[in-house]
């Protein structure tokens, strides 16, 4: 009993991770048509700058190597890692964001994905290289003591908690005339340029939320998982949220929700029961990106809005009276 | 009209490769007017526009606007002093409404800060009334009341010429540069187009725009200004080029004028 209800805790907390993922990578493409093919880096930043600083200092002797070891309280470690997340945003949204060619974007981010992947596996004293770290702290689990179920399960509420700040948060964004100015740069970058809109700086703000969601998603998976290496970001799990994004409706949070929901949580676990599959754990991982990759593919040929598209945007009601009605010219093309 | 002119352009020169597209253009935008900048296919009108509103950077020359000079400002700075360009193709916000697509022309909205847009969502709405009732009311001017929740891809050519130009009603320009405005549409709507123009400039936005089509130039335009090869070529009222031997010449050999055809 006790193993079921810790494995669908953590199957949630999968989710609400997933969603604060896609959320993020929402706001970038979604709203302001960033291409962010390194979604995993930040996430990978998020995690492990909150994890050196949650952790106690290096014991000499011990092989780990890494830097800081602050032991500091959890909020400041979450607060530390979205900032490093939203740093690095920032770092590549100075390279990649003045030009306007989104294609260049794309190679910018891929590029630097590999880069830090390199430089941090390859650095032992960083983050303790290809090893990674072991043993973060959990938050509230040293005065609690709870055990792997119940702590689970109030993990799961934790989560559940961000993920619905931040939802609210990204709510409020895409409804406000900054996220119509951002939707417009998304459109045509061009033309919102042409009508004063610093498409630059717009672009950069988008970048840099979206990291900064994808860095608090790393914060909460090095937290639950206490343990993160460079192993565990490969660029499938960025396709994974990308995925999730596309099935669910790009431009809709309620679509990067659903898109989670059925990539993240349904597809990625379901594979895993699948008659033949159970027999060799080590084709699970293939089996998984072939589903989710039919998934895309299925979505983009019969629904490429997505499962919950982004609707219209409405405004305040107003009485018709207070316009004046004119009948419409006809404007046929000729 | 002793003032200094409302926008000057002053030898502008910009190369694509060893394409010459201006070479040396100069001229001026008197304030309250409607000037066409016409002048055969390739002749650098488009290319002028986009030095003019800052999307291009010209290799030389000066372009100055209410005095100020503007030359490699960023285009959204060019367009906040009161400066708004239109492209020659229409290009709306194809996945954003009919009214979504005005409603982000105003400059400076309250809620364009990323602290009131977060934290403080009350503070825009005032605002926001108002600007959605004013986008309601120019709809309405422009005959788009009705399409106002269709998204602006659903429209058809001649209705997105009509939303270019509510969409930069809303930004309140002081002046409007409009490329081609009247490019493939049918004559009735060319004349509708023309009469929104003249009633905007009643309203005290002055124009320069690009037109092949000289009927329309004649009626509504005050001065006029001929372009070829990159080069100011004349200026004046259309009675007085038609006089004037070389801009016939320029528009016999440049050709496709009349067609009204655009590159
Ligand atoms: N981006 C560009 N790259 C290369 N050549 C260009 C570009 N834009 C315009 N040109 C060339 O510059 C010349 C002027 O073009 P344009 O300004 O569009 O003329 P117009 O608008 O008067 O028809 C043409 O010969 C055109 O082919
Ligand atoms: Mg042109």
């Amino acid at each position: 009993m006790g193993i079921i209800v810790g494995y669908i805790a953590t199957l949630g907390i999968y989710f609400c991770i997933y969603n604060i993922l896609s959320i993020g990578l929402n706001i970038q493409f979604g709203y302001a048509g960033i291409l962010d093919f390194t979604v995993i880096t930040f996430m990978a930043i998020g995690g492990y700058m909150a994890g050196v600083a949650s952790l106690g200092p290096e014991q000499p002797g011990s092989q780990i190597f890494y830097i800081l070891g602050l032991s500091l309280p959890w909020p400041v470690a979450l607060l530390i890692g979205a900032t490093a997340a939203g740093l690095l945003g920032c770092a590549i949204g100075l390279i990649a964001l003045r030009r306007l060619r989104s294609d260049y974007l794309a190679i910018v981010t891929l590029a630097a994905g590999s880069i830090i992947y390199g430089l941090v596996g390859n650095n032992s004293k960083i983050f303790d290289g290809f090893e990674g770290l072991v043993g973060v702290p959990q938050p509230f689990n040293g005065v609690l003591g709870l055990n792997p179920n119940s702590y689970a399960l109030l993990f799961l509420g934790f989560a559940a908690v961000v993920m619905a700040v931040l939802w609210v948060a990204a709510n409020r964004l895409r409804n406000s005339p900054l996220g119509r100015a951002m939707r417009a740069t998304r459109e045509d970058l061009e033309v919102a340029e042409a009508y004063g809109k610093n498409t630059y700086k717009l672009r950069m703000m988008a970048m840099v939320i979206g990291s900064v969601y994808v860095g608090v998603g790393g914060v909460l998976t090095i937290w639950y998982v206490t343990a993160m290496a460079p192993a565990g970001w490969g660029t499938s799990e960025t396709f994974v949220v990308w995925a999730a994004l596309i099935v669910g409706g790009v431009g809709s949070n309620g679509g990067a929700v659903i898109g989670s929901f059925l990539v993240a949580v349904l597809f990625n676990e379901v594979t895993r029961f699948l008659p033949g599959i159970s027999s060799d754990p080590s084709l699970i991982p293939e089996v998984r990106n072939i589903c989710i990759g039919a998934l895309v593919i299925l979505t983009l040929r019969f629904r490429p809005q997505g499962v919950m598209p982004e609707r219209k945007a409405r405004f305040p009601e107003l009485p018709e009276a207070s316009v004046r009605q004119e009948p419409a010219i006809v404007a046929e093309e000729v | 009209m002793g003032e200094a002119p409302l926008l000057e352009v002053d030898g502008i020169r910009k190369a694509f490769g060893g394409v010459l597209a201006v070479d040396g253009a100069s001229f001026t935008v008197e304030a309250g007017t409607v000037t066409a900048l016409i002048g055969p296919n390739g002749a650098g009108k488009s290319t002028a526009v986009g030095i003019i509103g800052g999307a291009l950077a010209a290799d030389e020359g000066r372009v100055g606007f209410r005095g100020d000079e503007i030359t490699g400002l960023a285009p959204h700075r060019i367009a906040r002093r009161g400066l708004i360009r239109t492209f020659q193709i229409s290009r709306e916000y194809p996945a954003m409404t009919v009214l979504e697509n005005l409603m982000v022309s105003p400059m400076n909205q309250e809620g364009e800060k990323l602290a009131t847009a977060l934290l403080a969502h009350r503070r825009y709405r005032k605002q926001e009334r108002e600007l959605v009732l004013k986008a309601l009311d120019v709809l309405a001017d422009f005959g788009l009341y009705g399409m106002r929740d269709e998204y602006a891809r659903n429209l058809s050519g001649g209705q997105k010429r009509l939303l270019e130009l509510a969409r930069s009603v809303m930004a309140d320009p002081v002046m409007l540069i409009l490329d081609e405005p009247m490019a493939g549409i049918n004559p009735a709507l060319v004349s509708h187009i023309g009469e929104h123009i003249l009633r905007l400039r009643e309203a005290g936005v002055s124009f320069l725009m690009v037109e092949h089509n000289l009927e329309v130039v004649e009626r509504i335009c005050d001065h006029v200004i001929v372009l070829a090869v990159g080069r100011t070529l004349a200026r004046g009222t259309m009675a007085e080029l038609r006089q004037n031997e070389a801009v016939v010449n320029a528009y016999l050999t440049g050709g496709g004028v009349d067609a009204g055809t655009a590159r």
